[in-house]
């Protein structure tokens, strides 16, 4: 089957069964690597991506049922020749990365959780991030990250 | 303390908390990691396990498989015939050729073109199997009449000479002083038995391997913490040499101990040469939890002798660890670190440890953060609160008693010069007085303060530099980024600062065994320390050489020039100045390029060596000093443990970069965390792991972990970079024993058994306080 997708603002088609999962067109057919294939069970949050207004675990999603809303993938959050994203910028500050293969999940869900709600509490941010399991950091700078990318982005408004 | 020595101010590098040089790629989702790396022609590969846990292997059948649509190569033992081991014990080969010994081993393995091409044909292999009576428990593996798991057992190689035999896969013995004669004359004797889970380190990365085979060698793409050990692993599977295998490592997503050991390379390298094709083997997260080797499930039991006072007089343990199937894991080599880990923190004048891992027909068990130090703390302490109980002490108070002080013996004999461990216990007081917290009657609060004594992995490295023309330098080695920093922040750091060159202008060169010098791995803390060492002894040497070329053109001697900002100019006249860029290009065709090795290992310690037995790890090389303090409250409904509070003391000797550090001790605590009260990697009574998805292997999320108060103690080390001694194994060390021990105090009763589930609180409550840990 043929899916017209719209990807980080690109029309794209694709030529595949409906039942792929989204997160392996995105890698295996658009060449979009950042999303990562940490269970393939909707458990780690790894593969963390935005479809219209909210997030989802694109190793779960069906493509044929991603057609009809923008998808951004971490890819997209930043021009790749242009200046990273408050959240990036935060993440790499407060030392909110260590291997790395949670952030572009977290980098997704905390995008999403700020433009929700531009000026959350700790609390709010760990609640958000119940669906990414970070194995290496102890999520506290990650934490961090979210408050102080949420301040910056609440001064550049 | 070393310092940058002579003819530089040093760049300010050390104690910065600079940023990751590996940070843009990972926030922008541009890193390639092992599981991304893709090639030409690459084929996909499916593993025929084993379905059952014992069983001899009548008839496999793999032509019609091999005839199979997009099936490119099909391999069995015959393919891979050698044997090998995680360093020490040489009982494991690729494929199970003859003998099937533990359900998930690989019995033969498919590429094809496709994936599910290649999982139809790995399904299509025909194999008979005769069942054996499998041998899945810890407890009865050694007894007489139990089924050899490996008949063949004497006939295979050790690196060193050890005591073992049947299912007694290895031993480690320590004995020192006068046993019989201190428990003859204790005041109290105090017996407990505990029991561990296995833990699976579950990086969010599963494995991966892609593997290409030219002209007789192979190169392997893999996201390994030890890329020449997983060399010299593949090389002695396959029956080649280690030179005819290149490791290539992309950006690692987390090891945490997993990816120490070859595990997938082989299979990715036996099909490669059969299909003339790259060929990826990789994970997915149910063949992790299955057949990636987890922490070892283990039993340990101690027997104690004590006076009046609570001061230890003497120490029996028996500490016995599950290996699993075979001993490609690191849990054979660790053997000798349980007698350290329980005699590296209190004085305990005579001993007899035996650390015996035994054969199962389980999923081999390998090195998770800490190796069996978690367990052995957890024990230790568990049992030092029993002993506080029996003689009515209190529980710091019997701590201060025992603790190592300076120039006091660890349990091997070994003298801790620059122990630390009061100061540690200290720094925990200030911010949470034991007086203030053991006050109140508080019903189902708990408090509990650990103190700890840990190791910095001793292991060689080296590091190549070289001065560029345009004024950077490069670093080349083989050491592994997991995420720690610790090459991508730490090791530069260490060179800026003995350059006096910006930090950005230090890179490093991905890990590739072709191109970088030896190195022990990404293991024991030991990369800032080890590697930092060996680039900054190479560092020095292009300093000097730097010097020598900016001399000639500034026409003054060297001993009159400095190293500032990343150019070179005479002492007290600094318009008389030339940059780095300028010197590298002077040298060029004075002396020839500007470049430096440097090398590392680890200064000898002495011990008592007579003490010891069938231990690789004989001594605790750059210890650090640690305590722990939790607070905790239980609901007694639903048995529910929330942290309250969570404190931790870490000396690292000098903090390269604090940030990293930090986050080396809230990733530890959190892992630390899961252990004790989380994650349990269960298997059935098939020898089947039940916990195959991250359902029900739970991890901690970002709801399970407390604040953690963390105050970095800088006690420094004479053989580490600027004083740095390894960070980010300890954190994880004594969680589980402070958590364990705290929950022990909210509920008044002894925790035998990890992990304190809400489950295991309840039955706790429910049965009273005389069912386990009674004095004898
Ligand atoms: S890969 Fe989708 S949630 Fe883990
Ligand atoms: S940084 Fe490694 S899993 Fe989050």
């Amino acid at each position: 089957m043929s899916y017209e997708l719209s990807v980080n603002g690109r029309r794209e088609s694709v030529d595949v069964p409906g039942m792929t999962p989204l997160l392996d067109v995105l890698r295996d057919e658009l060449s979009l690597r950042g999303a990562k294939k940490g269970c393939a069970e909707g458990r780690c949050g790894a593969c963390t991506v935005r479809l219209g207004d909210r997030t989802v675990a694109s190793c779960l999603l069906p493509v044929a049922v991603a057609t009809d809303e923008p998808i951004s993938t971490v890819e997209g959050v930043a021009a790749p020749d242009g200046p990273l994203h408050p959240v990036q910028e935060a993440l790499l500050e407060c030392g909110g990365v260590q291997c790395g293969a949670c952030t572009p999940g977290m980098v997704m869900t905390l995008c999403d959780l700020l433009e929700a709600d531009p000026d959350p509490d700790a609390q709010s941010v760990r609640q958000a991030l119940v669906g990414n399991i970070c194995r290496c950091t102890g999520y506290h700078k990650i934490v961090e990250a979210a408050l102080s990318a949420a301040a910056a982005l609440r001064e550049a408004r | 303390m070393t310092t940058a020595g002579g003819n530089g101010s040093g760049s300010g590098a050390i104690g910065r908390r600079v940023r990751r040089a590996d940070g843009e790629p990972k926030v922008r989702g541009s890193a390639i990691y092992g599981m991304d790396h893709i090639e030409p022609g690459m084929l996909h590969a499916a593993v025929r396990r084993a379905e059952v846990p014992a069983a001899r292997i009548v008839r496999l059948d793999t032509t019609a498989a091999a005839r199979m649509p997009g099936v490119r190569a099909v391999a069995t033992a015959a393919d891979a015939p050698g044997l090998s081991g995680m360093l020490v014990l040489k009982d494991q080969s690729v494929f199970a050729s003859e003998v099937i010994r533990y359900v998930g081993e690989p019995i033969a393995a498919v590429a094809a073109d496709t994936p599910a091409q290649a999982a139809a044909a790995a399904a299509a292999i025909e194999l008979e199997l005769e069942p054996l009576d499998p041998v899945l428990d810890l407890d009865t593996a050694l007894d007489s009449g139990t089924r050899l798991i490996h008949p063949d057992w004497e006939s295979y190689q050790t690196l060193v000479p050890g005591p073992r035999g049947g299912n007694l896969a290895w031993e480690a013995r320590l004995e020192r002083g006068d046993v019989a004669a201190a428990f003859a004359s204790a005041y109290q004797v105090v017996s407990d038995e505990f029991r561990v889970p296995r833990q699976h380190q579950s990086p969010i990365e599963p494995h991966a391997a892609v593997a290409r085979y030219d002209h007789g060698r192979f190169t392997v793409h893999t996201p390994s913490q030890f890329p020449y050990l997983v060399r010299g692993r593949v090389a002695e599977l396959l029956g080649v040499r280690p030179s005819a295998v290149r490791i290539v490592v992309p950006t690692i997503g987390g090891g945490f101990g997993g990816k120490l050991d070859a595990l997938l390379e082989p299979l990715a390298c036996v099909l490669a040469r059969k299909a003339g094709r790259p060929v990826q083997v990789l994970n997915t997260r149910a063949d992790e939890l299955r057949t990636a080797g987890p922490r070892e499930n283990a039993i340990v039991r101690l027997r104690t002798a004590v006076d009046a006072d609570g001061r230890i007089l003497a120490q029996d343990g028996h500490i016995l660890a599950d290996n699993g199937a075979n001993s490609s894991g690191e849990t054979v080599a660790c053997a000798g670190v349980a007698p350290l880990a329980l005699g590296g923190t209190y004085r305990i004048p005579a001993a007899r440890y035996l650390s015996q891992v035994v054969y199962t027909n389980t999923p081999p068990t390998a090195a998770f953060r800490g190796v069996n130090g978690p367990y052995c703390i957890y024990a230790q302490e568990m049992h030092m609160d029993h002993i506080a109980r029996e003689l009515g002490i209190d529980r710091r108070e019997i701590r201060l008693r025992n603790v190592l002080r300076p120039g006091q013996k660890m349990v091997n004999g070994q003298v801790l010069s620059d122990a630390f461990l009061v100061e540690a216990l200290e720094s925990v007081e200030a911010r949470a007085p034991w007086a203030e917290l053991t006050a109140r009657s508080r019903p189902l609060r708990g408090v509990a303060v650990v103190p700890v004594t840990w190791i910095t992995n001793p292991g060689p490295a080296e590091a190549s530099l070289k001065l560029a023309e345009d004024g950077t330098v490069m670093v080349t080695c083989a050491a592994a980024e997991i995420g720690t920093g610790a090459v991508t922040t730490g090791v530069r750091q260490i060179v800026a600062e003995t350059l006096s060159v910006p930090i950005e202008d230090v890179l490093i060169s991905a890990p590739d065994t072709d191109a970088g010098g030896y190195d022990h791995g990404a293991q024991g803390s030991r990369t800032t320390y080890g590697m930092g060492k060996a680039a900054g002894d190479a560092a020095e040497q292009v300093r000097d050489q730097i010097l020598q070329t900016a001399a000639d053109l500034l026409e003054a001697s060297p001993e009159d020039l400095e190293l500032v900002g990343g150019q070179v100019q005479v002492v007290g006249a600094p318009d008389a100045a030339v940059t780095l860029a300028a010197v590298g290009a002077a040298a060029m065709w004075a002396g020839g390029p500007i470049s430096a090795s440097g090398r590392f290992v680890s200064p000898p310690v002495p011990f008592d060596a007579g003490c010891m037995a069938g231990a690789l790890f004989t001594h605790f090389s750059a210890a650090s000093y640690h305590a722990h303090l939790a607070e905790v409250e239980v609901d007694p409904d639903t048995g529910v443990v929330t942290i309250l509070r969570y404190v931790v003391a870490q000396d690292v000797g000098r903090a390269i970069n604090p940030t990293m550090i930090e986050g080396q001790v809230h990733g530890g605590v959190a892992q630390g965390l899961g252990y004790a009260m989380l994650e349990n990697l269960r298997l059935d009574d098939a020898g089947r792991v039940l916990d195959a998805g991250l359902e029900s292997y739970r991890l901690p999320t970002a709801l399970d972990v407390p604040p953690v108060d963390l105050e970095i103690l800088e006690n420094p080390c004479s053989s580490g970079p600027f004083g740095a001694k390894g960070a980010a194994e300890p954190p994880i060390v004594p969680v589980a024993a402070v958590i364990a021990c705290a929950v022990a105090d909210a509920i008044g009763r002894p925790i035998n058994e990890l992990p304190v589930s809400p489950f295991a609180v309840l039955g706790a409550l429910r049965q009273g306080a005389d069912v386990v840990g009674a004095s004898t």
